[in-house]
């Protein structure tokens, strides 16, 4: 059995702000504003954490953006990431200083490492959160949906420190910056050595790391498409859209995994997103369901798609996308003459 | 030299069959037909790459009820060489914490040299589970892998890791848990002669929580978490508005922007 501990002893909310080589995962910045909220209500110091090498600047920019605090463990060692090294590195930061709250992006590698801190100091985890508050007490309320988003269940730790919580990336708005503000940075002890690694990585191959969940226009494509992206890019000019995808269209690899929208990729929220190809399973919609205006071209009449759109055309991609590209592209040619 | 490897398998409601009902608001789970997560045959597949690469023995594990057998006999029929079910009253409200603490202990029980596990399930998709094993174990771990490639002389396993804008390469040391990412390892179909098999003659062996040593340390006592509620989300209200022509479309484009 585990030593009940007192919830007490634990203070401030931490965000981990996940780097790159230098490159900042943008829901870092989300959570830091979201963190910034609580402890608006809780009165605690809002702390963020690098762990890298070599950065500097993403700690000045985490003060910049809202953090009171940083705590900074520089070294080789956590460059490129493995689950290892930042998993006990993570683990001896949280066991020395004992925070209430960690809020970790639902990135890949935040959900990578996240159990590694969380199963040895036996905290409470909540996975792909997409709401967050905190009650008088310090408890964190973690929303999440569940069984594809039919359901939204409140996840709570009352008894195990800290509460920590995966964030589902694209949800929030980012912090701003304020290059007046101040914080203090504090070097951390590291506490892992290359010698104790269990994992090496042999290449690391990253190109577009697009961020759909800023457009305001969204073309996505689904299996539908079945490899051609000419008609699809076709109107997302026509549109001055960004290309986004269904799961299905990235498993194929005809688009890249930053550009998936839905339970396992992005939350978008665009003024308009059209959704060209793609069925609309609960996974994807669950993406998407909070675009302002949704279009479906779809060639079954049937597809769940058209029970989560505004206007649906049924007919063939191939054909539709084309068409109304020129049908945009047009009106708009009119509109600039006089 | 061959190796161990173990699959986990869970059985969840059919996530296509799953209502809610009308009257009480509530997830009807009950009508919904019991089945294999489907990330876990994807996971089933890769363990089955990996066995053809070294050789050796592919078990399946299930923490489940005692008619999460069904789930175990479709993964002997899928080609898993034994099976073990681990069922106890005592795992009930158990959230990830103690769940992944029980995988680890079997794996460990079974002598793993790999572990496998589907990426998410579809009725928790916590995806927490595979980074649980590894880390109540002190075992390395390889999440989001589409692809495996053993490497038995080195006493590692490489797997190709997908990564927000591309992918990487990253080799781990054994025991090693895969979770397994879904999409990427279609599962073959089972054999006839081993579906009858696992339908007629197979039986899983069983454990409970004290074969595990770990009466004390599963259930809802020592489990972190706890739903607070559940809400219904309302679905987001649509026109629903089919149009005929392509012109009618550009309307409707045209008039988001007005
Ligand atoms: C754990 C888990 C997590 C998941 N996470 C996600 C996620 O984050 N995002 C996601 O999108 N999915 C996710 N999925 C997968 C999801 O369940 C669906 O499999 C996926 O969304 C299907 O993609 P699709 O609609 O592109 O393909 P399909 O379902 O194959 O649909 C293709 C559609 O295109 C239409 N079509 C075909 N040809 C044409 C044509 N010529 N013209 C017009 N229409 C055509 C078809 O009628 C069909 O409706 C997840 C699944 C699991 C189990």
């Amino acid at each position: 059995m585990t030593d009940a501990i007192d919830v007490d002893d634990y203070a401030d909310v931490w965000v981990f702000v996940e780097e790159h080589a230098g490159e900042v995962m943008p829901v870092s910045w989300e959570l830091l504003a979201e963190g910034a909220k609580l402890t608006e209500k809780t009165g605690d110091d809002l702390v963020a954490l690098t762990i890298g090498e070599a950065v500097d600047d993403v700690a000045a920019e985490a003060i910049e953006r809202g953090a009171d605090r940083v705590l900074a463990a520089d070294d080789p060692v956590f460059e490129p990431y493995r689950a290892d090294p930042y998993g006990a590195q993570f683990r001896a930061m949280v066991e020395e200083r004992n925070p209430s709250i960690v809020l970790i992006g639902g990135t890949h590698t935040g959900r990578d490492f996240a159990g590694r801190v969380a199963v040895p100091t036996h905290a409470g985890l909540t996975a792909d959160v997409t709401e967050i508050d905190v009650d008088e007490e310090g408890i964190l309320q973690a929303r999440r949906p569940a069984f594809g988003g039919d359901l939204l269940a409140t996840i709570l730790c009352e008894d195990h420190r800290p509460q920590m919580a995966t964030i589902r990336p694209g949800v929030f708005e980012a912090a701003g910056r304020d290059p007046d503000r101040e914080g203090e940075i504090v070097d951390v002890d590291v506490v892992v050595d290359e010698s104790d690694a269990i994992s090496d990585v042999l290449e690391r191959v990253v190109g577009d790391t697009a961020d759909i969940t800023e457009a305001d226009r969204i073309v996505a494509v689904g299996h539908g498409i079945e490899g051609d992206l000419e008609p699809a890019l076709k109107l997302a000019d026509a549109l001055d859209a960004e290309l986004a995808a269904s799961r299905a269209a990235v498993d194929e690899g005809w688009i890249d995994g930053s550009r998936q929208v839905g339970q396992t990729g992005k939350t978008v929220r665009p003024d308009l997103y059209v959704a060209v190809g793609i069925s609309g399973a609960i996974q994807h919609v669950e993406g998407m369901n909070k675009s302002e205006t949704v279009i479906a071209i779809n060639d079954d009449p049937n597809a769940p798609i058209f029970e989560h759109a505004d206007y649906a055309i049924v007919g063939d991609l191939f054909e539709v996308c084309p068409a109304l590209a020129d049908r945009l592209t047009d009106q708009r040619a009119m509109e600039v003459e006089p | 030299m061959t190796w161990t490897i173990v699959v986990g398998v869970k059985q969840v409601p059919d996530a296509d069959e799953v209502g809610i009902d009308p009257d009480t608001g509530r997830l009807d789970r009950a009508s919904a037909p019991a089945v294999m997560n489907g990330p876990d045959q994807h996971a089933l597949e890769a363990a089955l790459t990996i066995r053809d690469q070294v050789g050796g023995e592919l078990y399946a594990m299930s923490m489940g009820p005692p008619n999460a057998t069904s789930i175990l006999e479709e993964a002997v029929a899928m080609g898993c060489d034994d099976a073990v079910l681990i069922s106890d009253r005592a795992f009930a409200g158990s959230d990830t914490w103690p769940t992944s603490l029980t995988l680890a202990r079997a794996a460990e029980a079974l002598e793993a040299d790999v572990v496998l596990c589907g990426e998410e399930t579809t009725d928790s998709s916590t995806g927490q589970v595979p980074p649980g094993i590894a880390a109540h174990n002190g075992w390395a771990q390889l999440t989001y892998a589409e692809a495996v490639d053993a490497r038995p002389d080195e006493d590692r396993l490489v797997a190709r890791r997908d990564v927000e804008g591309g992918h990487e390469l990253v080799a781990a040391d054994l025991p090693v848990v895969v979770a397994a990412a879904f999409g990427e390892f279609p599962p073959r179909p089972a054999p006839l002669h081993r579906k009858i098999y696992g339908e007629n003659d197979f039986e899983p062996t069983v454990w409970d929580a004290e074969d595990l040593e770990i009466e004390d340390e599963v259930g809802l006592a020592v489990s972190p978490t706890s739903v607070g509620s559940m809400e219904t989300v309302q679905p987001v209200e649509r026109k629903s508005e089919v149009v005929d022509d392509v012109d009618d479309l550009a309307a409707a484009v045209e008039e988001v922007f007005a």
